[in-house]
Parts: structure tokens; C-alpha cells; sequence
């Protein structure tokens, strides 16, 4: 189904005979007809949509209309860079998020829980944009301790992961207090205090892990959204990953890459989902009954 | 001392990481990966930047736009203009080693206008060629179907560069697209794609050896980022520098900014087929209303010069006496009166909205309309739905944004394109006196009798009120002092042979 509405929406939206054929100089109707047999789009749209189908299941994704390039190769180099991008932005968000967030949900009110909630609230309204060239400006112009942009070594991932992560951590801040906010009021809480627990004891073991369950839910969200890169951090800082790819081939109307990104993205988010169903069972002991 | 610590150990760890500049390694950043190095395949200037470093064509343009021998020595035409008779240079290889002579140029020429070369956008541009005989080994001939004036401009780029059959017919097209070999001065040892591409010398090229020990392209898209990476000492040359962003590198003391007369010229033409701008003297009002000086000085900061026909000075076909229609306002309004337009008609520029200078531009441009008693308004389109479809259909409002230019700096390229009849870039105009004198300069094999046509051209269009001659924008880089005995030229595409980084 995805398959079906991306080839027919992308072949709505402009012709990429004519963006190939731009500035070749004279264009006649004759090179248009030329660039498109060359490109195997005077075939009627099934056969184009079932060659694409038939390429995807043998895992051949076709070739890109800029250059010729193997699809296969471009989404093998850009998906373990978005992926790498996503799992540490969104590590070092959770890193960030769950003490600052059980702190501030047991300090409830308190000038902490304060500070915490403003500088949550300022991180979810900085754009990332911003946030990002501010970064370079410091880290990569004036201290020149990290490469402004580029994917060349584990430096190049700090800048685009600490981005990521201030915004991502921002939200996650604000659902992990709620969350421990809910479950601290439990009686079972109150047992485990009441057994002389130590504080730690009954916050990261007892709080924490029956707030796993929404804290999931929203990670695995915003994982999926991760993997169809992001788009801005990708831009500003130069991450050849999927979301360049994508816009690149939204550009160029590239139908081939844009046809195979948008189906390796959705089936990367049912395998997300699938592991977030997954992980659901094994913190939550309630479900795995069920 | 924790965080001298810290410090030391960043900078450390940078030391590892990151590329080392020192003894002639010089990097550019350009917006786009062409993704395909085979000269068959593309028109973009990406291409021509790196390709120029690459291959060679039979003849070459300095950066002052004068053609000169390369791989051929000397050239002559006979039959009239119908035959061409290149000299070729003995003793160059490719960079793999193979030999250079007569049947590389009848193979390179074949597979353009073969099969292969339909495929992709080049061929049209040579499609005056009939055929390539070969002479001797070390002489050519090519036979022209039809006369084009700007064919040896033709042979000093893009589809003509000239390549290796041997390799060709071994590897294949996929690989030679991927490595490119030439006989160029540089050679490519790693492609990463939309990454980075990197050369390194060819030790015997014809020219001789060039200074730098290496080449990086690095793919960068945003400007701000091509403009970062340049403050941080990262890269030599950004390509991609928008005039927004020429105080940051001005402020920058290591680093220069380069702003030289570039290749495309914008200009608002007129919709003469339907509405008010119809009647000419509407669109010599328009054209009196608009201030162009000031546009160039203030929104474009002076990296632009005013046009008086849709070509630069550097073009085949300009005129230097040509002289622009005056800003006016009040004989415009009076114009537009005579006209009997009523106050507040509107007139609407469609532009391509991914281009936030010319939208500033645009506005100004409606506020001058305004100024005049017209409700001046601007619409932004996606640039391929316009391209696509706006502009070939006719679908355009009173004014729109025309951006051309091309590498061979000749009119033709332009004119004919954009006002001869049935032309996909004409969707509006039919007037027979002007087909006739775009076909005449076609068939014109005398360079100072083509030139005066078409600058006859310029003038009827002008004198017709077709467009709003805008301006020829200045391609702005930004370089790092570093870079010594760099020359940019007009067409953008730099051949970096005798350049060092220090």
C-alpha cells in the first residue's frame, strides 16, 4: 500500500526528463522523449510500479535518475548513518531526561522542579536550526574543538548528537515527571518506603520501571520519526543520512531513490514497532501474562 | 586544569580525526555531487568544476574566456565552415596509461552522438555534427550537418571532453561514470558518493605536472555550512556563498571573498499574450518603474551589475553602446495612463520560491509597481512546478522570473531559446521578424557579421519591451588566504593546475 501510493504521488509532481534536460542547452520534444525512454518512463505506470515491486522483493531497488547510481548502495550508506545519528541522539536524550525528570517529579514544586520544567520548556521551543548553528558557531568556528559539519570520525557525531538530544530530551523530560508524578502517589510506593526501601532503591526500581510502559511508547515514536532523518540536523551539519537522500530525491524528483527511502523507512518503523511490542513484555510483567 | 585537560584532550583527538591541511592539499566544497563523472551524462556546473580538473576537450578556455589549443595543437576550417581540420598533440596519455590520439576523439564523438549520448542532455548540443573521419592518426576531421557559430566553444567543454576507448569498452559505463579517467591534469583516486571526491595529479600530463599534492571535493549543500567549514579552517574554497553571507567571511581575517562576474542573467519577462502587459506601453512603463541600480546596490550589496539585454558583458552578441531604459516613475505613470490602465490594476512577478534573494528582489519590484499606481504582488512557485509547467504552458501571471546563462557565453544560447517561436522556454511571443533574425545568425558563418545580428537581437527585444533587463549576478566564493595563484573564471569551472595551498 505504501509502495503503491509513493510510486503514484511522486509521478504526479513534475517531470524528471525536464529537470535532467534543464540548461542542456536547446531542448526539443524529441531529447524529452529520448531522456524518458533512457530512464524507462514512456512504460505505462504498472509496468513501471511492478518492476519497482518485483526489483524491491529481489533487492534490487533500481537506479537513481541523477547519475545512474544503484539505489541499494545509496540507501546501504546513508541508513546505518541515520540509524547511528538516531540511536545516540536519542541514548544521550535518555541519559539526559530520566534523572532530571525523577528529580524534578520528586522535588515536585520545589525551585529545581522549577528550573528543571523552564529549561525543559525553553529546549522544546528553541528551533533546531538555531540550536545547531549556534553549536557550530561556539564548538566549530570560535573554539574549533568539532568539525562544523561533515561525517569523517566520531567527532563529526558529537555536534548533530547533542542537538538532537537537547530537543529530544526537552519533551522526554516532561512525560518522565508526569509519569513518576502518577506512580509515586501509588500505594505501592508508599509499602516500599515503608520497608525502609533506601530512596534510590524506590525511584529507579519500583518508580521508574511502572513508568516504562508510556516512556516506551513515546521513545519508540519518536525513534521512528528519527529514522526518516533528521531532515534539518542532516542539512546543517552535513550527515549524508536518509533524510538528505530524501530531500535530495524530492528535489530532482528522483523517483527510484524516493520510492526506495520512503519503503525502507516504512518498514523500519514496523520493525520498531514491532521491537517496542517486544520490549512492552519484558518490563511489563502484566502484559506477558495477558 | 579540568578543563585545560578537556581541552587538550579535544584538541588531541581533532589532530586524529581531522583531514591535515599542510603542503598542497587544497579542499572545495561545491552544493552538489553530479553523481555521475561521465561527460555524456550532465549540464551541471558541479560537473564542470570537477570534470575541467579531469579531461581535456580538444581546445580549452582560459579563465579570460579565450579559447585555446589542448589536445588538439592547431585547427582550420574548410569546405566554408563545413569541415574542421584538428592538428592533435602527440605524446598524451590517459591516466591509466593508455594513448591519446585520432581514434579517442572518433570515440568520444560516436558515443555522444550515438545511442549512449541519447540517453543523456549533452547530445543536443552537438547534434550539428555529422560525423568524425579520421585523417591520419594525429588529424581529424569533423563534418558539420548544419552550421553552429559556437561549436569550437562547444569542443572546450562539458559532452566534448575527450575519453578513453580502450577503458570504456573494458569496464563498462557503470565504472567509468564512478572512475572517470581523462587525460586531464588530475586523476581520481577515492569517490565517496555525496561526500567527497578526491584527486590527486596525473605526473604526465601534457601541460606538465600540477602544484598541489591533492584535491578534495567535499558535497556540502547549505551555504551556512560551506560558510562554517570555511571559518573553521576546514575547507580552501566554498562555492556555494550566498551575498547574505558575505559579511561573515569579510569579518574573517584568514579568509577573502572573490565576487566576479558570473554566468546567468535574471530578468522579469513580460506575459505578451494576455492581460495589460499585452500592450507595450504598459511593459515600458513597468521597465521605467523599476530602479534597477538600486536594487543592485542595496539588496544585492553591489555583487551584481544591471544588464541592458539578458546577457553579461562577457557574452557574444552584447553590445556596449546599448544604452538602458531610464528609471522614471512619472513617465510611467504618464505611459500607463495613456494606456488607460486604471489605478490599482494588478501585476503579479511569479518566481521561484527556493530563492530567497530574488524574493526579496521580487518584492521590491512590486513595491516599485505599486509606487506607479499598479497593485504590484509576487507568487512563489516550486521551482520544478514552474519550470515544468508554469512557464511552458503559458500559465504565468504578468511578470516572471527568468534566470539563463550557459557556459558558452553566447546570446544565441539565450535568444533563440527564449523568443523564438515554439520554443518550449517561449510560450507567448510569435513574431516572424524576430524568428527570422534568430535563424539568420544561425546560418551566419561570419563572427563580426553574427555578432552585429544578434546584437540586432538585443536591441528588438529591448526596443519591444519583451522583459525587465535585471541583472547579471556575480558568482561569489569564499576562499582561504592560504590559496595562492587562484584565478576564478567566469564560467565557474576552475582548473586548479597551478594553485598551492600554503
Amino acid at each position: 500500500m505504501v509502495t503503491l501510493l509513493v510510486a503514484w504521488a511522486v509521478r504526479l509532481s513534475g517531470d524528471p526528463a525536464v529537470m535532467l534536460a534543464q540548461g542542456a542547452g536547446s531542448i526539443n520534444a524529441q531529447d524529452l522523449i529520448n531522456i524518458r525512454e533512457g530512464l524507462g518512463l514512456d512504460r505505462p505506470f504498472s509496468a513501471q510500479y511492478f518492476g519497482f515491486i518485483g526489483g524491491m522483493l529481489t533487492g534490487d531497488m533500481g537506479r537513481s535518475f541523477m547519475g545512474g547510481t544503484s539505489v541499494g548502495l545509496l540507501v546501504a550508506q546513508a541508513l546505518p548513518r541515520t540509524l547511528l545519528l538516531a540511536v545516540s541522539g536519542l541514548g544521550l536524550a535518555i541519559i539526559i531526561a530520566i534523572p532530571l525528570g525523577v528529580h524534578a517529579a520528586v522535588k515536585k514544586g520545589a525551585a529545581a522542579d522549577q528550573v528543571i520544567r523552564i529549561v525543559s520548556l525553553l529546549g522544546l521551543s528553541v528551533p533546531n536550526f538555531w540550536l545547531a548553528l549556534m553549536l557550530v558557531l561556539i564548538f566549530g568556528i570560535t573554539l574549533r574543538w568539532l568539525p562544523p559539519s561533515g561525517a569523517e570520525g566520531p567527532l563529526s557525531l558529537v555536534m548533530p548528537t547533542v542537538t538532537l538530544a537537547i530537543i529530544l530530551a526537552a519533551s522526554n523530560v516532561r512525560l518522565v515527571r508526569s509519569a513518576m508524578l502518577d506512580t509515586l502517589s501509588a500505594q505501592y510506593i508508599m509499602v516500599a518506603r515503608s520497608k525502609g526501601l533506601r530512596d534510590r532503591v524506590v525511584l529507579y526500581k519500583h518508580a521508574l520501571a511502572n513508568c516504562a510502559i508510556p516512556l516506551l511508547t513515546y521513545l519508540g515514536l519518536q525513534f521512528g520519526g528519527l529514522i526518516g532523518g533528521a531532515l534539518v540536523i542532516e542539512r546543517v551539519f552535513n550527515w549524508p543520512g536518509m533524510g538528505s537522500l530524501a530531500f535530495d530525491a524530492v528535489s530532482s524528483r528522483d523517483y527510484p531513490v524516493l520510492q526506495a527511502v520512503v519503503t525502507v523507512l516504512a518498514a523500519m518503523i514496523v520493525l520498531v514497532n514491532l521491537a517496542i511490542d517486544v520490549l512492552y513484555r519484558l518490563v511489563g510483567p502484566r502484559i506477558r501474562k495477558e | 586544569m579540568m578543563m585545560r585537560m578537556r581541552s587538550l584532550f579535544v584538541v588531541l583527538a581533532l589532530g586524529f580525526a581531522a583531514p591535515v591541511q599542510a603542503g598542497g592539499i587544497l579542499t572545495l566544497a561545491q552544493a552538489q555531487d553530479p553523481a555521475s563523472y561521465d561527460p555524456i551524462d550532465t549540464f551541471l556546473i558541479s560537473w564542470g568544476q570537477i570534470g575541467s580538473n579531469v579531461f581535456d576537450g580538444l581546445v580549452q578556455r582560459g579563465a579570460d574566456m579565450a579559447i585555446k589549443p589542448a589536445l588538439a595543437t592547431s585547427w582550420e576550417f574548410l569546405d566554408g565552415g563545413a569541415r574542421m581540420r584538428f592538428k592533435l598533440r602527440q605524446g598524451v596519455t590517459f591516466q591509466n596509461g593508455e594513448a591519446f590520439d585520432a581514434t579517442a576523439v572518433k570515440f568520444t564523438f560516436d558515443r555522444l552522438l550515438g545511442p549512449d549520448g541519447a540517453k543523456g542532455p549533452q547530445q543536443s548540443n552537438y547534434n550539428a555534427i555529422g560525423s568524425v573521419e579520421i585523417v591520419d592518426p594525429f588529424t581529424v576531421d569533423i563534418v558539420m550537418k548544419r552550421p553552429d557559430p559556437v561549436i569550437l566553444t562547444k569542443f572546450a567543454g562539458y559532452g566534448a571532453m575527450i575519453v578513453p576507448p580502450k577503458y570504456i569498452t573494458d569496464v563498462g559505463k557503470d565504472v567509468f561514470k564512478i572512475k572517470p579517467i581523462g587525460t586531464g591534469p588530475f586523476k581520481v583516486v577515492d569517490y565517496q558518493p555525496k561526500v567527497s571526491l578526491t584527486l590527486e595529479p596525473y605526473a604526465k600530463h601534457w601541460e606538465g605536472i600540477s602544484k598541489l599534492d591533492k584535491l578534495i571535493y567535499r558535497f556540502i549543500v547549505e551555504p551556512d555550512t560551506q560558510v562554517a567549514e570555511l571559518q573553521a579552517g576546514r575547507i580552501d574554497i566554498a562555492t556555494n556563498v550566498p551575498v547574505s553571507l558575505v559579511p561573515a567571511i569579510e569579518k574573517t581575517a584568514t579568509l577573502k571573498v572573490e565576487s566576479i562576474t558570473g554566468p546567468s542573467v535574471t530578468v522579469l519577462r513580460f506575459n505578451t499574450a494576455n492581460g495589460i502587459t499585452k500592450d507595450e506601453r504598459v511593459r515600458k512603463a513597468m521597465i521605467m518603474a523599476v530602479d534597477r541600480e538600486t536594487i543592485v546596490k542595496t539588496i544585492l550589496q553591489g555583487h551584481a551589475k544591471t544588464v541592458v539585454s539578458n546577457q553579461s558583458a562577457l557574452s557574444f552578441g552584447f553590445d556596449p553602446n546599448q544604452k538602458p531604459v531610464p528609471f522614471d516613475p512619472a513617465g510611467a505613470r504618464a505611459l500607463l495612463k495613456a494606456a488607460g490602465i486604471a489605478p490599482g490594476t494588478p501585476a503579479q512577478i511569479d518566481f521561484q520560491s527556493n530563492n530567497p534573494l530574488f524574493r526579496e528582489v521580487a518584492q521590491a519590484v512590486a513595491g516599485y509597481l505599486t509606487a506607479v499606481g499598479l497593485k504590484g504582488g509576487v507568487k512563489g512557485y516550486e521551482m520544478n512546478i514552474m519550470t515544468n509547467d508554469i512557464i511552458p504552458n503559458g500559465k504565468t501571471a504578468e511578470m516572471f522570473q527568468f534566470g539563463w546563462g550557459g557556459w558558452t557565453f553566447d546570446y544565441d544560447n539565450t535568444a533563440y531559446l527564449l523568443y523564438h517561436s515554439g520554443e518550449r522556454w517561449n510560450p507567448y511571443d510569435k513574431d516572424p521578424i524576430l524568428d527570422k533574425m534568430l535563424e539568420d545568425q544561425r546560418l551566419s558563418s561570419d563572427r563580426a557579421q553574427r555578432e552585429k545580428l544578434l546584437q540586432g537581437v538585443a536591441h528588438y527585444v529591448a526596443d519591444h519591451a519583451l522583459e525587465i533587463p535585471m541583472y547579471n549576478l556575480n558568482t561569489i566564493f569564499g576562499v582561504n588566504k592560504r590559496v595562492k595563484g587562484l584565478v576564478p573564471p567566469a564560467d565557474n569551472r576552475f582548473r586548479l593546475t597551478d594553485v598551492t595551498v600554503d
